[in-house]
C-alpha cells in the first residue's frame, strides 16, 4: 500500500512504503521523523496502562506520608484522608479528592484498557468513541492529582515541625499520574475509525 | 542528489518517482513494555516486604490500656520506635483490653517469652516526675525483652519493673506503715543506699511486711545489728529548755517517707539476702551517734560528694571571675 506524504519538518513529498511494527519512517532528506501516525500508539497506551494499572492499587492502599511528631504516629492513605476530610464537615473537597484522585484515575485506566484491547473487534466501536470522549472530559480533573502531589511535596518540607517521611505510597501515587498522562498522550484517537483493512498502529 | 532529481522529474512525470522515505528499526518499540514490567516488580517488592519480611504481630493484654490509640500509638524501646499498635479491641469476657502491635522486622526478637510490657504515661507522684514527655506525644507501650522461646501472646504489667540493681533485699517488719511506699528510699547518713521494692501486710496482719533493697556497694552497711527507723515526716520535739525542735531526713523523705538506719561501731555480721529486722518507728538519739568504720567494696561516686566539695569550689570562683 503506497501512500504519498510531506515532511513535517523539510516538506518534501515522499512516498511511504508498508511500516512494519517497531519501526519508524524517516524523512529521505531532512531525517526527521515523518508522524503520520503516532508510532506503536496503540502499543505503548497499553504498556502505559497496564503499568499505571499496577500501580493504581499501592498507590490507594499504602500511606501517602508517615509523619512522626513528638513521638505520635500517623500514616495517611488518601481514602484515610478523604475520611478525615469528610469527617470534618469538608463534604465538597472530600468529593473533589475522591473524584480525582481514586475515580478518575480508575475510570480513564479501565476506559483506556477496554479501548486498546478492544480495537481489533469490529464491535464496541461506538463504545470505544464514547469512551475516549469520556476519557478528555476526565482529563483536565485528573491534573487536579498534580496539584495533590505538590501538597504532598509542601507537607514533606515541613519537615521542622514534625518528622514526615514520604510513604511508598506517594511514589505511586506519582507514577500513576505520570503514566496516565502519557497513557493518554500516545494514544491516536485516528485508531478509534480505522477499519479493519486499513491499520497503522 | 537522487531527493533533488526526482523532485524535478516530479514536476513533470507521475508519483512514481518520489522518493521513499527511509524505514528504520526502532529501538524503542519494545522498550515500552519495560515500564508494566518495571510497575509489576515494583508490586512484587512492596509484597515481599510486607508479607515476607514483615515483622510478627503479637498480641497483648492489658487490664488498662487508658492513653493507647489505635494506629497511633507506638512499642518503643531503647528510645525508637520498633512497633505500631494496630488495633485495640475489648476481650470477649470484657475483664482485658487486647492490643495488638505489628513488630520491626528488625525487633522480631523482642516477641519471646519473658518480655515484660507496659504503658508508660506521665506520672506525677509525689517526690518523683516520669514520662513527662508522654504529656505532649501520648502514652506509648514500652517493653524489657526476656529471653525465652518465640511467643507471640503476652500479658502486660501494670507499672514499669524495678530496674534489677544488684544488690541485697532485706525484710523489715513495721508496726505501721505511716508515709513509706513502694520506691521509698533508704538512708544511712541522709544518703540513698537503697529502696523499698515491697509492701505487704505481715501474714496474722499484726504487723507490716517492707521488703527493701540496698545496692551491691552498699550492702556492707548493713549488719546484724543494724537499727531501722521511720525517717519519714517530721520529727518535732518540744522540750521546757530546748524549746522547738524539728529534723527531717532530707527533703524526699519528707513527701514520699522514708528508711533511715545505723550501725553500732561493734557491728556484726554482714546481712545476707532475706534477713529480718524490726522497723522502729523513731530513732533513738544514741544510734544517731554510732558511729563505726566500715569499709565499702567499691566506693561510689554518691559518698565522695563531701571530699569533692572543695574541689569543685575554685571552680565557681573561675567562672565568677
Amino acid at each position: 500500500m503506497d501512500k504519498v506524504v510531506a515532511c513535517q519538518t523539510c516538506g518534501l513529498v515522499q512516498e511511504v512504503d508498508d511500516v512494519p511494527f517497531g519501526a519508524v519512517v524517516k524523512c529521505a532528506r531532512c531525517n526527521f521523523q515523518i508522524l503520520h501516525r503516532r508510532v506503536g500508539s496503540r502499543a505503548r497506551t497499553l504498556a502505559f496502562t497496564i503499568a499505571a494499572g499496577i500501580l493504581y492499587f499501592p498507590s490507594n492502599l499504602y500511606p501517602l506520608i508517615t509523619a512522626e511528631y513528638q513521638g505520635q504516629y500517623a500514616q495517611t492513605t488518601v481514602l484515610k484522608g478523604i475520611q478525615t476530610l469528610w469527617g470534618m464537615g469538608q463534604y465538597f473537597i472530600a468529593c473533589l479528592v475522591f473524584c480525582t484522585s481514586i475515580l478518575t484515575p480508575a475510570l480513564k485506566i479501565l476506559g483506556l484498557l477496554f479501548i486498546t484491547l478492544t480495537l481489533h473487534w469490529p464491535r464496541y466501536q461506538k463504545t470505544r468513541a464514547w469512551m475516549y470522549k469520556v476519557i478528555r472530559v476526565i482529563d483536565p480533573w485528573n491534573m487536579l492529582e498534580v496539584f495533590l502531589l505538590a501538597i504532598g511535596v509542601s507537607m514533606v518540607e515541613m519537615g521542622e515541625v514534625a518528622t514526615v517521611h514520604p510513604g511508598r505510597g506517594v511514589f505511586s501515587f506519582a507514577a500513576v499520574v505520570v503514566l496516565t498522562l502519557l497513557a493518554t498522550l500516545t494514544f491516536d484517537p485516528r485508531l478509534l475509525w480505522d477499519t479493519p483493512k486499513k491499520r497503522y498502529e | 542528489m537522487e531527493a533533488r532529481k526526482s523532485q524535478k522529474n516530479g514536476m513533470n512525470d507521475t508519483v512514481h518517482h518520489l522518493p521513499k522515505a527511509k524505514i528504520q528499526k526502532d529501538p524503542l518499540a519494545w522498550f515500552f513494555w519495560a515500564l508494566p514490567v518495571a510497575a509489576a516488580m515494583l508490586c512484587a517488592w512492596f509484597i515481599l516486604h510486607d508479607f515476607v519480611f514483615a515483622g510478627p504481630t503479637i498480641t497483648i493484654y492489658f487490664q488498662d490500656a487508658q492513653g493507647l490509640q489505635e494506629q497511633n500509638s507506638m512499642l518503643r524501646y531503647r528510645g525508637i520506635r520498633v512497633g505500631n499498635v494496630t488495633s485495640l479491641k475489648l476481650a470477649r469476657d470484657g475483664q482485658m483490653v487486647v492490643v495488638r502491635v505489628k513488630l520491626e522486622h528488625s525487633a522480631a526478637n523482642i516477641a519471646r517469652q519473658g518480655s515484660l510490657f507496659w504503658i508508660v504515661r506521665p506520672q506525677l507522684k509525689l517526690g518523683e516526675v516520669s514520662g513527662l514527655q508522654t504529656i505532649v506525644s501520648g502514652s506509648y507501650i514500652a517493653v524489657q525483652p526476656g529471653d525465652g522461646v518465640r511467643t507471640n501472646v503476652f500479658t502486660a504489667i501494670a507499672e514499669a519493673p524495678i530496674v534489677p540493681v544488684p544488690g541485697i533485699t532485706i525484710t523489715l517488719l513495721a508496726n505501721n506503715l505511716d508515709s513509706l511506699e513502694n520506691q521509698s528510699g533508704i538512708f544511712y547518713r541522709g544518703v540513698q543506699v537503697g529502696e523499698v521494692t515491697g509492701l505487704q501486710l505481715g501474714q496474722n496482719s499484726r504487723f507490716v511486711v517492707v521488703q527493701a533493697r540496698i545496692r551491691q556497694e552498699y550492702a556492707p552497711l548493713v549488719r546484724d545489728n543494724s537499727e531501722f527507723w521511720n525517717a519519714g515526716g517530721i520529727n518535732a520535739h518540744v522540750g521546757l529548755f530546748s524549746g522547738l525542735q524539728i529534723s527531717a531526713e532530707s527533703a524526699a523523705t519528707l513527701v514520699s517517707g522514708g528508711i533511715a538506719f545505723a550501725t553500732p561501731e561493734n557491728y556484726g555480721a554482714a546481712a545476707t539476702n532475706g534477713t529480718v529486722f524490726s522497723l522502729n518507728e523513731k530513732p533513738d538519739p544514741k544510734w544517731q551517734n554510732w558511729n563505726p568504720a566500715i569499709p565499702l567494696g567499691q566506693t561510689p561516686q554518691a559518698s565522695k560528694t563531701n571530699n569533692a566539695m572543695p574541689q569543685i569550689s575554685p571552680q565557681i570562683n573561675q567562672m565568677n571571675q
